[in-house]
């Protein structure tokens, strides 16, 4: 946007901010359709670009029913499902452009039903409107969708059926959940002040994040009623069910004598800096160092070389002698003596501290593939 | 044994050349505290201040946080190992004061992170230490004494103080008296339909030990040695454990009024019959921690006589792997199990959350994600523990200070929300 459309859109925003507070006007919500649902035409007519209109059109006329008095469809956004497609980036900005000059409380897109197109455009829009208006984005979407996925943590995708043939359920649905998030009436039940109702109860794909909210029991009281239950043999329901791990079928033995052995470590170790680029918590990038660079001159190098971004443990005795995190002094000696064939010249590092399970094993894969190409028989893994 | 907590409410405090109460007031004479504080020589000088809801305060370097409380009787000892000497804690009189608290802080500490709190602000619509009268002391340290020795003088201080408040309710009638009254015999002559529940309480983990050296929260003594062992609830409540150094949700007052025991002690004879309580510390060595599982649940199963148990742990990642092994060492011996865990990151599935695999374990209740982020809109008309320049952390390595009007904080260093005795109406749910 241009300055003076910044300044003009600020200055619309504030007016029409202390003009709803003073005089209690709507809640403004703009609407995203596709061309079917925008009534301009079929599939001929995906290749239609932008269309806005004032008001709600479509299914939008029911939703603004549905939304009720004190919310009004102020603006639809219409655009074909193919133009769309060929440049989701530079699409979903301009229709960003477009919602803005309406000035919205609330945006929501479709729903889209089980048409991928469609559920990946109302996705991408939700998401630039939930980062750049900060307001809430809201679209349905049936579970096969693969816009669910994709866009989940970007938006609030209510779980709707597989066709339009619910439509009247589905877009309740989104009213109710639209009412909710306007009016606010969740925001204090999360710790972090900006609480919403939950998955369950509304009925949307949950955006894959864990917020801490009060509850009417105590840790204490939960706990013993909990016990007491299961003492009894009666059903229960636990707060969290532990994942279940696939087993992994462990290689063959190998003789260290004729074998390549590379060391790796979580510990969190890197250059003083953090070169690395490491966060003391929840880490989810490693490096690996030149052995020959890292460990020269060990003993003339001060402890302001080397850094510890690892929250989980007391580093100073690693940073009073690196070796006791990665011990290259004893593998070396290995070598020397030919118990191990040969060291890998680097090292892998990372900082494995609260770092959630998925991520572990995609680092793990990514630092297997690099061992495997260096033709890596074994790996010794030090931890904290 | 049997511990008589009678409570004076306190609805405000002031500063006056006695320490008495009246009609709801303490009065405080700040200079006699300041005394007691110094009559330790390895503490040069003090800073108390007396803060109330609504000051415009940040206090920063917390190491404690402690109800304060008195004893009436003269055998029976105070904060034992640290006021008094080391005696039994948890039989007799004691005097407390509600809505005060002692707040600890070590404006030299050494530490990369402590806990803090705000009186306004974002935070204190969640601290409780926002809505309460705080007596806040900072001592300093003296020349040649060294930094654990120091620390310990600090936490003692708190204490010290602590004990001198809740004696100014020596000679008035108490607002309310609550009996902790349990015996192991007796509990064998409950209705014996009743389930027997014990408590395995995970008290420390030495993974954050500064320099190695453990915090002695146990009668004043370290403790990163110690086996299982069997102790009485009303040892749990009346100082014979206390919080903390580093904090981490949780203060000594928590403890004073621990979640867990207050729980099971309120349906003793009613829904359960409260058989014990079984306390441990979490081992980083993997045989000295199968080693604790075995001789925890053994104590509980064979001594206790437990059905079930309800098993707690403390902040940290590698807690939750010690506690869970005890938990199924119990299941293993028939002892029904509950669990707490909390969540370490905010994101993901709950499941994705857990740091341990069993297939036994299936009652978990969670305390918090004690790790989430709160942002912080404040700007401190005081500091107090430190100035503004004190560092207040963030995992991620950009600094803040306790001066910036806005701060992004872990929940669980921000004194008075999460508490992990149970106490608290918190959960973590999946949104």
């Amino acid at each position: 946007m241009t300055t003076p459309a910044v300044l003009s859109y600020l200055l619309r925003s504030i007016n029409y901010r202390f003009a709803r507070e003073a005089k209690q006007l709507n809640y403004r919500v703009v609407h995203y359709l596709n061309q079917f649902f925008g009534q301009v035409g079929g599939e001929d007519k995906a290749d239609i670009p932008f269309v806005i209109k004032e008001g709600p059109i479509g299914p939008g006329v029911l939703l603004s029913q549905l939304l009720g008095d004190g919310i009004e469809v102020v603006g639809t956004i219409i655009c074909g499902d193919n133009y769309f497609s060929n440049n989701p980036e530079e699409s979903s900005l301009e229709a960003l452009g477009h919602i803005e000059k309406f000035s919205p409380d609330l945006f929501i897109a479709g729903p889209a039903f089980e048409a991928g197109r469609y559920g990946v455009s109302c996705g991408a829009v939700c998401k630039r409107v939930s980062e750049r208006l900060n307001i809430p984005a809201i679209t349905g979407m049936y579970h096969e969708n693969p816009g669910v996925d994709i866009y989940r943590s970007d938006a609030f995708i209510v779980e709707t059926g597989n066709s339009a043939g619910k439509m009247k359920d589905d877009l309740a649905k989104i009213a109710r959940l639209s009412k909710s998030l306007l009016y606010k009436e969740w925001a204090d039940k999360f710790l972090t002040g900006d609480g919403v109702g939950s998955p369950e109860e509304y009925g949307y794909f949950s955006r894959g994040i864990v917020k801490n909210e009060y509850v009417s029991k105590t840790v204490a009281t939960r706990m013993v009623d909990m016990l007491l239950h299961k003492l009894k043999g009666e059903e229960f329901n636990t707060e969290l069910t532990l994942p279940k791990f696939e087993s992994i079928e462990l290689p063959a033995p190998i003789n260290p004598k004729n074998s390549t052995i590379a060391v790796v470590s979580d510990g969190g170790l890197c250059r003083k800096g953090n070169d690395a680029g490491f966060s003391g918590r929840g880490n989810k990038v490693w490096t690996y160092y030149h052995i020959d660079e890292f460990f020269k001159d060990l003993g003339s190098r001060s402890n302001d070389d080397y850094q510890v971004v690892h929250t989980g443990y007391f580093s100073v005795n690693v940073i009073d002698n690196i070796n006791r995190l990665v011990p290259i002094d004893v593998m070396r000696e290995y070598e020397s003596e030919g118990y191990i064939g040969n060291l890998l010249p680097i090292f892998i590092s990372t900082s494995g501290n609260a770092t959630v399970a998925k991520e572990c094993q995609r680092m793990g894969q990514e630092m297997a593939e690099m061992l495997r190409i260096n033709n890596v028989d074994g790996v010794i893994l030090t931890s904290t | 044994m049997k511990l008589q907590i009678e409570t004076t409410n306190i609805k405000d405090v002031r500063k006056d050349e006695k320490t008495y109460i009246n009609n709801g007031t303490l009065f405080v004479n700040v200079d006699n505290l300041k005394q007691l504080v110094l009559s330790d020589d390895r503490i040069s000088s003090v800073d108390i201040e007396i803060f109330k809801p609504g000051d415009q305060v940040r206090i920063v370097n917390i190491m404690d946080t402690v109800q304060p409380r008195a004893c009436v009787e003269k055998e029976e000892s105070d904060f034992p190992g640290f006021v008094g000497p080391i005696k039994r804690a948890g039989n007799g009189v004691r005097k407390s004061l509600n809505n005060v608290y002692v707040i600890t802080t070590n404006p030299e500490t050494q530490r990369h992170y402590s806990a803090f709190t705000d009186m306004g602000g974002t935070a204190s619509k969640f601290t409780k230490f926002a809505k309460s009268f705080n007596v806040c002391i900072a001592p300093h340290q003296a020349e040649n004494v060294g930094e654990t020795d120091f620390e310990f003088a600090v936490k003692r201080a708190g204490f010290v103080v602590a004990v001198a408040l809740a004696e100014a309710a020596k000679d008035i009638e108490p607002d309310a008296i609550k009996v902790y009254d349990w015996s192991f015999e007796e509990t064998f002559k409950i209705d014996p339909s009743l389930p027997r529940v014990a408590y395995y309480y995970q008290l420390y983990s030495p993974q954050h030990d500064n320099k190695g050296i453990s915090d002695p929260c146990f009668y004043g003594t370290q403790i990163n040695y110690l086996l299982p062992t069997i102790v009485h609830p009303n040892e749990i409540l009346d100082g014979g454990i206390v919080g903390h150094t580093t904090y981490r949700a949780l203060g000594t007052d928590a403890i004073q009024n621990h979640g867990v025991i207050e729980e099971l002690y309120s349906r003793h004879g009613k829904d359960l019959c409260f058989c014990g309580v079984v306390c441990g510390v979490a081992n980083l060595d993997p045989i000295q921690r199968n080693r604790k599982a075995m001789m925890a649940s053994s104590l509980l199963k064979d001594f206790l006589c437990a059905d079930g148990a309800v098993l707690t742990k403390i902040h940290g990642g590698m807690p939750h792997v010690d506690l869970a092994l005890v938990a199924e060492e119990c299941e293993k011996l028939g002892i029904k199990t509950t669990l707490t865990v909390q969540p370490l990151v905010s994101t993901g599935t709950l499941s994705a959350t857990a740091l341990f695999s069993s297939d036994i374990l299936d009652a978990i209740v969670i305390v918090g994600a004690t790790q989430e982020k709160l942002t912080i809109n404040f700007k401190p008309q005081i500091i107090f523990g430190g100035t503004a320049d004190s560092k207040i952390f963030n995992p991620d390595p950009f600094p803040q200070r306790a001066g910036d009007s806005i701060i992004v904080s872990e929940e669980f260093l921000i004194a008075g929300i999460h508490d992990h005795t149970g106490g608290a109406f918190i959960s973590a749910k999946e949104y």
